[in-house]
């Protein structure tokens, strides 16, 4: 679990428990219980746990508190906090949605094969106006086989991702998985979000014969990337796969090219430049791509000072907009945009982390020697595909001398590109 | 998309019946109260980068780790806010105040988002608290009408209630 953001609000155990405890009519302007509520993440222990619990207990309709009692249950889930299951499922009936979806979440994330929990979780599939994909996920998870044919009805259900769960947890609890190519298909749909959470329901079935398909799923690169590593994990632990049978693919998904992916959207007439550049602040990267791949074929030598314009003017500040200009100056082969991808590399700024991945490919697509003393630095963060990318580009160097530094506590996948390179080197 | 109109007739149709009268009432009190939602959705317009970068900038004073050395708030070239994520609930809210429903959030700012940001472990604290800035901020006659307000903070609220 990436766990940078966690530590965003800068509140100590004591703070957060006082301000859970405060009545809500109490709390100053400047103070929130919701926060508090959040930051207790940080602090697995009793005292934490059972400031949470009494959080849970408020059980003051106002928004202000349902919130607050939401968090709460979502943060005993993180904390897997064995002792707030009777709490947490008296939320069950609870009549706010998206308590229900928290609690259902939490036990899941605790775990328990006490019948009366799991069957009043099924029984939330009877229930109209619930989050059924979630209550699917954690009858999946804890495998509840008696919710099978209640799971079932959801198969055709009109929204996606709640199908996609439902055939999913149908093909674990039988074991037969010939409908999988149902939720794979899902990689390539128009609807954002079904690309999206498709990705989750292959990692949870452990279908590993997705893979390539997630390489070429026009979303952005932090779920596909999420998705090939966690089937490989599963897949490289129980001897299904091997590293180099998802090299390539995983390889392929930090260059990450709009070539190597699959399109979903089109244009109905050849746009112009200035929308193809708006297009970049969209927030489906299916459609991010999409102009970036239009930009490349048909703007390549127009598109650099308007990409700089719009990097000054607004994509500074824009993470979504700022991955794509830096990939873009990179196929570009834009070398007066060397400084600002040298920045881009070491910019510490949590929103823009998958920005430096992005500005160590481009930089390699630069092809300027210069950059390899920034590459070999990165090597000495702790972020996995920023080491990656820079290994990949140093390669591309014809620069191995690196490859010596990668240690032992580094990321799996960083050792194993390293080790298979230096085998081929011998 | 959804809107107060497609959603009656598609309960209608679910039922195999016509729309009733109280299904066309509610139809009518949404069309009723369409003036006051589109001078909120034409206000929001006119001043969305404000209202987005002032809400921003008022969850970023609340996290002071942002401004800590390497973060989000603390260099020059980066010093005007990140206000991307609020921008676009703003954009969705304004979406919704036009078709008369909250159809927009639903599809695009709810449904399927909060499972992405259990699962990458993203923090929803600063939208919340962001469009609860933006919440209290508003205010009648000086920035919409009462009745606009009371449509635009309704929405708010919708988003500040699914987010959490």
């Amino acid at each position: 679990m990436d766990k940078r953001f966690y530590s965003l609000f800068n509140l100590g155990e004591d703070q957060a428990i006082a301000l859970l405890d405060t009545p809500q009519d109490q709390i100053s302007e400047d103070d929130s219980r919701y926060i508090a509520a959040s930051q207790l993440v940080n602090f697995s222990t009793e005292r934490s746990i059972h400031a949470l619990i009494r959080a849970v207990q408020q059980t003051d309709p106002a928004m202000e508190n349902r919130i607050v009692r939401r968090k709460s249950v979502e943060t005993l889930g993180r904390l897997q906090a064995v002792q707030a299951l009777p709490v947490i499922y008296t939320c069950l009936s609870d009549e706010d949605c998206y308590t229900v979806e928290n609690a259902v979440w939490a036990i899941g994330e605790i775990g328990t094969q006490d019948p009366t929990i799991l069957e009043a979780v099924a029984q939330l599939l009877d229930k109209p106006g619930q989050t059924y994909r979630v209550i699917i996920h954690t009858l999946a998870k804890l495998g509840y086989q008696p919710a099978l044919d209640r799971i079932r009805r959801f198969t055709t259900s009109t929204d996606l991702p709640t199908a996609s769960a439902a055939i999913t947890t149908i093909c674990r609890f039988t074991r037969d998985y010939s409908q999988m190519g149902q939720v794979v298909g899902m990689l390539q749909h128009s609807n954002v979000l079904a690309r999206r959470l498709s990705i989750q329901d292959l990692i949870d079935a452990q279908y590993y014969d997705a893979i390539p398909e997630i390489a070429r799923c026009p979303v952005s690169l932090v779920f596909r990337l999420r998705g090939i590593r966690m089937l490989a994990e599963a897949g490289i632990a129980a001897g299904t796969i091997v590293f180099a049978t998802l090299q390539p693919y995983l390889e392929q998904t930090l260059r990450d090219h709009p070539n190597d992916l699959g399109m979903v959207h089109s244009y109905d007439q050849p746009p112009a430049l200035p929308f193809l550049v708006r297009e970049l602040y969209e927030t489906d990267f299916g459609r991010c791509y999409l102009a970036t791949k239009t930009i490349l074929d048909h703007y390549a030598e127009a598109a650099p000072a308007m990409l700089f314009a719009t990097y000054a003017e607004e994509a500074n500040n824009d993470y979504g907009a700022h991955f794509h200009v830096i990939k873009l100056f990179g196929w570009l082969k834009h070398a007066p945009a060397y400084d600002l991808l040298i920045e881009a590399l070491h910019n510490r700024q949590p929103q823009f982390q998958k920005s430096r991945a992005a500005a160590a490919i481009a930089l390699g697509e630069l092809g300027d020697r210069r950059a390899i003393p920034a590459l070999q630095a990165c090597l000495d963060t702790k972020i996995w595909d920023l080491k990656y990318a820079a290994l990949m580009v140093l390669e591309q160097f014809g620069d191995l001398s690196s490859y010596e530094k990668v240690t032992p506590d580094d990321d799996w996948s960083v050792r194993e590109k390293a080790a298979t390179k230096l085998n081929v080197k011998r | 998309m959804k809107s107060v109109v497609t959603t009656v007739i598609a309960s209608a149709d679910a039922a195999g019946r016509f729309p009733s009268t109280s299904d066309l009432e509610s139809v009518q009190g949404s069309i009723q109260r369409a003036t006051a939602r589109l001078e909120a959705a034409e206000k929001l317009s006119a001043n969305l980068d404000q209202v987005a970068t002032e809400a921003y900038n008022a969850c970023i004073k609340k996290y002071p780790y942002l401004n800590n050395a390497g973060e989000a708030n603390s260099t020059d070239t980066f010093k005007s806010k990140c206000a991307r994520d609020i921008k676009h609930y703003m954009r969705l809210i304004q979406y919704c105040l036009v078709v008369g429903g909250t159809g927009p959030l639903d599809e695009w700012g709810i449904a399927g988002q909060r499972e992405v940001y259990r699962a990458l472990g993203l923090p929803t604290a600063p939208y919340v608290e962001a469009l609860s800035f933006a919440r209290n901020r508003g205010c009648a006659p000086r920035d919409m009408s009462a009745q606009a307000l009371t449509e635009y903070n309704a929405l708010l609220d919708y988003a500040i209630n699914s987010l959490s």
